[in-house]
């Protein structure tokens, strides 16, 4: 554990990264519109972004805003409009796992498969050879701590538990950036709090891209080096908040004046936007 | 039924078992100590006595019926699920055949067989066709029902690590919808089982639901009585093969969905076999 704490210790601070590095992400003035009954509906609004590699990146807004739907963009599982989503200078145009792993709200395991024939499913579709699935896998499923329940089925686990495994799965693959939306939203308080910190470890030793979607304000103050507030619908990008708080975040930090600055910062957004 | 937690409770087997014990000994006792009529009821072991006595004319009846069940499952079963997907998965198809086949399912199909003798003739393809229909509307209802029980999360999920359309099918649709298809052809099974000894008590000169009819006409309980307790022996059978085969084939299920299956039973089994009393 002494090299976990140190690598806590001494985060993954950015660079002026190149554009084109493995883990860079950029979203290129993006815009898109959803059909409706009465007339097209401005959804995103001219998104525009980068995040450098291993910066972790909150996006918050208001249920609806659209910050989901941007995530999926990102992934490739959805189109925009207009704009471009660029990862390592390449642009995205659908689902790449070796480029972007993705962790959802809901943890979308496959309740048929062990958590281990889960975390080795991207492989799988590789066609990666078993016993190397299995090790990776494996390997995975120790880092997120999850030693010991390789062959427990998703119903025989904890909510925290099959976030876990999720979480695993997306980096089993090792891609340079990992997509989170909303991953820890349908857990309780409790476990919420355990798995933010259990990410930000995941999160130092693999040294990860993350943009990380939520809705709660402490998480994203919590976990990010830099947040996107979004308004409400359409989304668009209001304010960009750099989070100078040290590494590794504690709960005391919670209690402190920079802290509740930073969340009195969003809330005032998003309390301003309903107010219209 | 009580809140209170009980101190001791027989296991459910045990009771079950003593239930079925209980039955089987009434079976004997009742008929022999006269509380019965055995012309009403004969006793079990007189029915035994009869299987064993008349066992090639059973064995030559149970082969009949077998063949036209095997046959018209494999049909009824095989187009119901196969129907089933598809009406389950293309949005299209759901619109326009769901409210038709739903309408179907709730005609007595047993009218229908009349029809059939005359087309196909008494022999073993009116049983089949019969049966075969029987068994395949609500093969495809529950299907159809089933597929689209599969959470468009899976899909999505899989989509975003790398799976293309056959993957998609092979590694996520199919293993998904296991647990429904198994429970599609338990279903199939009972209604075909069903059918075929319904229709063979209407109009046949073979299988066991004729032996059936034939010794009924002649007032020869014990032989209609053994011929009884091999078409619940048979069922039996399907039944234990088709639930030991649902278990294996959704071990990952938790136990309360598994209960699912039996919600998807058919509503009214007597349906059928009113019209042949």
């Amino acid at each position: 554990m002494a090299d976990v704490t140190a690598a806590v210790r001494s985060p993954p601070r950015p660079v002026e990264a190149a554009a084109d590095r493995p883990g860079s992400i950029r979203v290129d003035h993006l815009s898109h519109t959803y059909p409706a009954r009465d007339g097209p509906v401005p959804a995103l609004v001219d998104i525009d972004f980068a995040a450098a590699a291993g910066r972790f990146v909150v996006l918050v807004g208001p249920s609806g805003c659209g910050k989901s739907s941007l995530l999926m963009m990102m992934a490739g599982l959805r189109h925009a409009d207009s704009g471009a989503i660029l990862c390592g200078g390449r642009p995205i145009t659908g689902p790449d796992p070796l480029r972007v792993g993705v962790v959802f709200q809901e943890a979308n395991l496959f309740p048929w498969l062990t958590a281990l024939d889960n975390v080795a499913f991207p492989l799988a579709l590789r066609r990666v050879k078993p016993a190397e699935r299995r090790r990776r896998a494996a390997d995975m499923l120790r880092l997120v701590g999850l030693d010991g329940f390789a062959s427990r089925h998703p119903h025989e686990l904890s909510g925290g538990m099959r976030q876990r495994v999720a979480i695993a799965r997306g980096l089993v693959q090792d891609p340079p950036v990992l997509l989170m939306d909303e991953p820890f939203g349908a857990l309780d308080e409790q476990t919420r709090m355990m798995m933010g910190d259990e990410l930000l470890r995941i999160w130092s030793q693999t040294r990860k891209t993350v943009v990380f979607v939520t809705h709660s304000l402490g998480e994203a103050v919590y976990l990010a080096d830099e947040i996107l507030v979004m308004s409400p619908r359409p989304g668009r990008i209001v304010d960009r908040i750099a989070v100078d708080l040290p590494r590794p975040r504690t709960y005391e930090m919670m209690a402190q004046p920079e802290f509740s600055r930073l969340r009195d910062r969003i809330w005032g957004h998003i309390r301003g936007d309903h107010a219209i | 039924m009580r809140s209170d937690p009980a101190p001791w409770r027989p296991p459910a087997t045990a009771v079950r078992w003593t239930i079925v014990a209980v039955l089987l000994l009434a079976w004997e006792i009742l008929p022999r100590s006269g509380a019965i009529s055995p012309l009403f009821l004969p006793p079990l072991s007189q029915t035994l006595a009869v299987i064993v006595a008349d066992r090639a004319e059973y064995a030559d009846a149970l082969r009949v019926t077998l063949v036209e069940c095997a046959i018209a499952f494999v049909l009824a079963c095989g187009g119901g699920i196969v129907c089933g997907a598809a009406i389950g998965s293309v949005a299209l198809l759901r619109r326009l055949m769901l409210p038709l086949i739903s309408s179907v399912y709730a005609v007595p199909i047993v009218i229908l067989y009349p029809v059939l003798t005359v087309w196909l003739g008494i022999g073993a393809m009116s049983k089949i066709a019969f049966a075969g229909i029987y068994g395949f509307f609500p093969t495809v209802l529950a299907t159809a029902a089933g597929i689209r029980t599969i959470d468009p999360n899976y899909l999505v999920a899989a989509r975003s690590m790398g799976a293309n359309l056959g993957q998609l099918m092979l590694r996520v649709v199919i293993p998904a919808s296991i647990p429904t298809v198994l429970a599609g052809i338990r279903l199939c099974g009972v209604l075909v089982i069903v059918g075929v000894v319904v229709s063979e008590m209407l109009t046949s000169t073979a299988g066991i639901g004729y032996l059936v009819t034939r010794y009924r006409t002649v007032l020869d309980s014990p032989h209609v009585f053994a011929a009884v307790l091999l078409i619940v022996l048979l069922t039996l059978l399907f039944d234990l093969t088709a639930r030991l085969a649902e278990r294996r084939g959704a071990r990952w299920r938790p136990q309360d969905q598994a209960v699912e299956s039996f919600r998807a039973a058919p509503r009214d089994r007597t349906e059928a076999i009113a019209p042949a009393e």
